[in-house]
């Protein structure tokens, strides 16, 4: 449009430092306020086990052996008292005294993406607003600027995003654990001393841009740029590779991707990670649906409990929440297809470390597994226990666009029976 | 030049993914909803350049088959240029992504259409906004008078369910169990103005009859001021779907004229997007204004410079491709139809460049992950590259020893403006000094060590990322090891696109 670059208008030096100052205060009140809560904080991090596609509870963590809703499997005690799983968790099992499991989780939706969306942010959806998730959360309001790694990272799916916290508060995606984040290094035929001329030139434009616009989101995209080269070389990039790891621990936490991105949480949080998610998908079993959660919990049960292990063995677990839930239940009704639908009336999730109590079974369903007993924990309540334990305050709030203060959960409150 | 773009087929594939953005959003999970479909009928409209009252009555009272059924992901990977059979009406998608929760279409309606947030009236009379409950559940009983007649049995895993939507004289009755939508049930339709929306040819038709009224101007202005945003980085109104009166409009008498004007043309979206385009205001320069000249133009001076605005995903993989002429790469490889490969990067760095609500905060960053693709990637690195084909190949073969005449060529293309005689100089230096930097041995970039697990990986059912489409296409397209001066012209390419001039709208 303008063939010169400073077009008709004269230009206009505007005091860089200025537009810089503001991003740094920025950047250090938030520095405070995480100083503040840190004195109620219990977990340093947390690791979520996402179980997408609504994970059955009768077949899982739930079960109602000799019921006409139990279906096949058997239910096994586990070492906590009046703690049962199903015979395909038995490494969990043995693992009882860290869990508590509640099991009067209840919520109205049924639909995977707005349930997905309810127990990941707290807020039923609402086209008005962009919630964050709790990672949104946690990343916006307790990242460490100076930190070398991505506060919230999201492993095997893309997780939800920071909402209107801002897209740089959003998870980091690694599409597949065992392997390297897209594109941290250097292309081919890219060495550090070409990599170095480039971005030195790549400065002296963005430099002359800045200056002619004045406007902080060039500073803003140098400041992110900054923070990918230095992803780039971090040391703590070694998080990512597992060959570190002895045969045993990688063979504990099982051969299988969901295995590997557990491995990874755990490293990721040694080295000061925020938030984790792993995703273990495959979890809406409408059809054949026991052979199915037979070989998901193959999966789930030896990393799970490896985890949990792990984090102890290296004095992680108490600092370290770790949470393993899905979007909703499934009937108590095993239809046609020898698999279960969609069912959020009632459904459990799992918690464990960072300051729950363990050994405790929280609330219960009826003896097919069908409605919640007595008053339920709510999705709010369950993130406003997890949020607590990561020292958000449950009721404070952040400003929507529009100007709406939004607080971290929709109304929930912490429910204290779970916490030590 | 305008004239070009607003003929050009450009123009349909824009509004398409915009609108399909806007109205479909990032989930299209339910079984029965095909993407492609519905990208095909705004395609279809867009292209013929239907009026907008047109496109949204074709929207709000389509009734018909939804698709053709078959893969879910063959139908997302439709742009909206492949036509489904003639019986299909994309139409109905929409309606079929709220098939249960109306309510969120009702609030949809009114946010993107009409500019109105009534959605926060669901749940509470706003003390100082004029939106009761009340207004909320007549405006959404609009919204709840369909039935979905399934046309498959069962559900084969991904496969596109098939159904018929068809009109209703009453609620439809799957909407009886769920308690919250008993209200709206028990409404009778009335429009926001108090119009009362029963007619004998249904609710939906009055409902589209009462939003395109040319006496409607909520509707007019609505869309003005999103077009006017979206060309000039802020609307009127801001953010553009919150027309209240404690949200008042900076200039309303130009919003005004801007709206009028539009109802005049017959809601002609290309003559509106000429009248915004040729303005002053777009013409101005990103540059901000002198102290004496912002005192002369106070009444624009929210425009006082073209508010700089990070480019939405297809914004920029367009930008890029047109940039380094990636295109003419990927033909020259004889491997892959074009669309293909665009619809492959695009699922794969979509998300990626996915921006938010906010994008135009001053404060606003972007994340790593973006920094990172554009840094390292294979869509930079490959448009960079000199490949037979690229834009890079044809400047290096431009005759003439001048390599500011070769620098100039390239900034046209990439930045679409001529150097300053100060860049030619610094570029000019750059290029000197790196063909005399001593030679890097041929190096592969370390990929990080491989992991320990031996074996061939399980496949990886949930991985969020397709594969990269354009890995090793250098190899393919006969990539040979560049020399010296071939490195450092890459090396400014690579700037350039990285550079925030290129990436953010200004």
């Amino acid at each position: 449009m303008n063939q010169s670059l400073f077009g008709r208008r004269q230009l206009l030096r505007v005091g860089r430092s200025a537009v810089f100052g503001a991003l740094v205060a920025r950047w250090s009140s938030r520095g405070v306020v995480a100083a503040a809560e840190a004195r109620a904080v219990k977990a340093n991090a947390c690791i979520l086990l996402w179980l997408n596609g609504g994970p059955s509870h009768i077949d899982t963590f739930d079960p109602k052996p000799k019921r006409p809703s139990g279906g096949p499997f058997k239910a096994i005690k586990a070492r906590a008292q009046g703690m049962t799983l199903s015979e395909h968790l038995p490494h969990l099992a043995e693992r009882g005294e860290r869990l508590a499991i509640v099991r009067n989780m209840s919520s109205k939706e049924g639909n995977h993406a707005r349930a997905q969306y309810y127990v990941h942010t707290g807020y039923a959806p609402n086209p008005t607003v962009v919630h964050p998730s709790l990672g949104g959360w946690t990343c916006a309001r307790l990242s460490d600027e100076r930190a070398e790694l991505p506060a919230f990272v999201s492993i095997g799916g893309p997780s939800f995003g920071a909402g209107f916290l801002g897209v740089q508060n959003g998870p980091f995606v690694l599409a597949k654990a065992g392997t390297p984040p897209a594109d941290v290094a250097m292309p081919r035929g890219v060495d550090r001393a070409r990599f170095e001329r480039r971005q030195a030139a790549l400065d002296a434009m963005e430099e002359q841009f800045a200056q002619l616009t004045g406007d902080a989101k060039v500073e803003g995209r140098r400041h992110v740029y900054s923070k990918a080269v230095r992803l780039m070389q971090a040391p703590k990039l070694d998080a990512f590779d597992l060959a570190g790891e002895t045969e045993t621990t990688r063979r504990a936490y099982g051969d299988t991707d969901f295995g590997r991105g557990c491995l990874v949480a755990r490293r990721l949080v040694e080295r000061g990670v925020k938030f984790v998610e792993v995703v273990l998908d495959g979890w809406d079993t409408h059809q054949n649906g026991f052979d199915r959660n037979k070989a998901l919990m193959a999966t789930l049960d030896p990393a799970f409990a490896a985890l949990l292990d792990d984090l102890n063995a290296r004095g992680l677990l108490k600092a370290t929440l770790v949470g393993c839930m899905g979007e909703f239940g499934r009937t108590p009704r095993i239809n046609a297809a020898d698999g279960r639908d969609h069912w959020p009336q009632a459904w459990s999730a799992v918690l464990a470390g960072g300051g729950v109590r363990g050994g405790i079974v929280h609330g219960a369903t009826d003896e097919d597994g069908a409605n919640v007993v007595g008053p339920p924990t709510t999705v709010p309540d369950l993130l406003a226990t997890m949020a607590n334990q990561l020292g958000l305050d449950p009721e404070h709030t952040e400003a929507t666009p529009a100007g709406r203060p939004i607080s971290v959960t929709d109304d929930g409150t912490p429910i204290r029976a779970l916490l030590l | 030049m305008v004239g070009e773009l607003l003929a050009s087929p450009a123009w349909a594939d824009h509004w398409t993914a915009y609108w399909d953005e806007q109205w479909m959003g990032r989930d299209t999970r339910a079984p029965d909803v095909d993407r492609g479909a519905f990208r095909a009928f705004l395609h279809s409209a867009f292209s013929r350049n239907a009026p907008w009252s047109e496109v949204v009555t074709l929207l709000l009272t389509a009734t018909g088959r939804n698709s053709d059924g078959g893969s879910r992901r063959e139908a997302e990977q439709n742009d909206g240029r492949q036509m489904p059979s003639g019986d299909v009406n994309g139409a109905v998608n929409w309606t079929l992504k709220y098939q249960v929760d109306p309510q969120d279409m009702a609030g949809a309606a009114a946010r993107t259409l009409l500019g109105v947030q009534l959605q926060c009236a669901q749940c509470h009379d706003h003390k100082t906004e004029k939106w009761t409950r009340k207004d909320f559940q007549g405006f959404a009983a609009a919204f709840v008078r369909t039935r979905l007649i399934p046309l498959d049995q069962g559900n084969p895993m991904g496969a596109i369910k098939r159904v018929e939507l068809r009109d209703l004289d009453r609620a439809a009755p799957r909407f009886a169990k769920m308690a919250d939508l008993e209200p709206i049930l028990k409404a009778s339709p009335i429009a926001l103005d108090g119009v009362d929306l029963s007619a004998a040819d249904g609710v939906r038709a009055a409902l589209a009859r009462w939003i395109t009224n040319p006496q409607n101007q909520w509707f007019s202005r609505a869309f003005a001021n999103r077009m006017w945003a979206h060309f000039l980085g802020r609307g009127f109104v801001d953010p553009v779907d919150d027309f209240r009166s404690s949200n008042p409009a900076t200039a309303p008498a130009l919003l005004e004229a801007l709206a009028t004007d539009f109802v005049r043309s017959g809601y002609d979206m290309k003559h509106l997007v000429r009248i915004i385009v040729g303005s002053e205001v777009y013409a101005l320069s990103a540059a901000p204004l002198t102290e004496e000249a912002r005192d002369r133009d106070r009444e624009v001076k929210l425009w006082e410079r073209f508010r700089v605005t990070p480019l939405g995903p297809e914004q920029l993989l367009n930008a890029v491709v047109a940039a380094t002429k990636l295109d003419a790469i990927v033909r020259s490889t004889g491997r892959l139809d074009l669309d293909q490969v665009r619809f492959r990067v695009k699922q794969r760095y979509g998300f990626l460049f996915d921006i938010d609500e906010d994008s135009a905060a001053d404060d606003y960053e972007g994340t790593i992950a973006q920094a990172l693709a554009l840094l390292n990637g294979n869509v930079v690195t490959t448009g960079a590259s000199v490949l037979p084909g690229s834009a890079l190949a044809d400047v290096l073969a431009l005759p003439g020893d001048g390599e500011a005449a070769r620098i100039g060529a390239l900034y046209l293309r990439v930045l679409s403006r001529q150097p300053t005689a100060e860049e030619i100089a610094r570029w000019t230096k750059f290029l000197a000094e790196a063909q005399t930097a001593p030679e890097s041995p041929p190096v592969r970039s370390k990929p990080a060590r491989p992991t320990a697990d031996a074996g061939p990986p399980p496949p990886n059912r949930s991985a969020p990322q397709a594969p990269d489409p354009l890995r090793g296409l250098g190899d393919r397209a006969g990539y040979m090891q560049a020399s010296a001066r071939v490195r450092a012209w890459e090396d400014l390419l690579w700037t350039l696109l990285n550079s925030s001039e290129f990436v953010l709208n200004h």
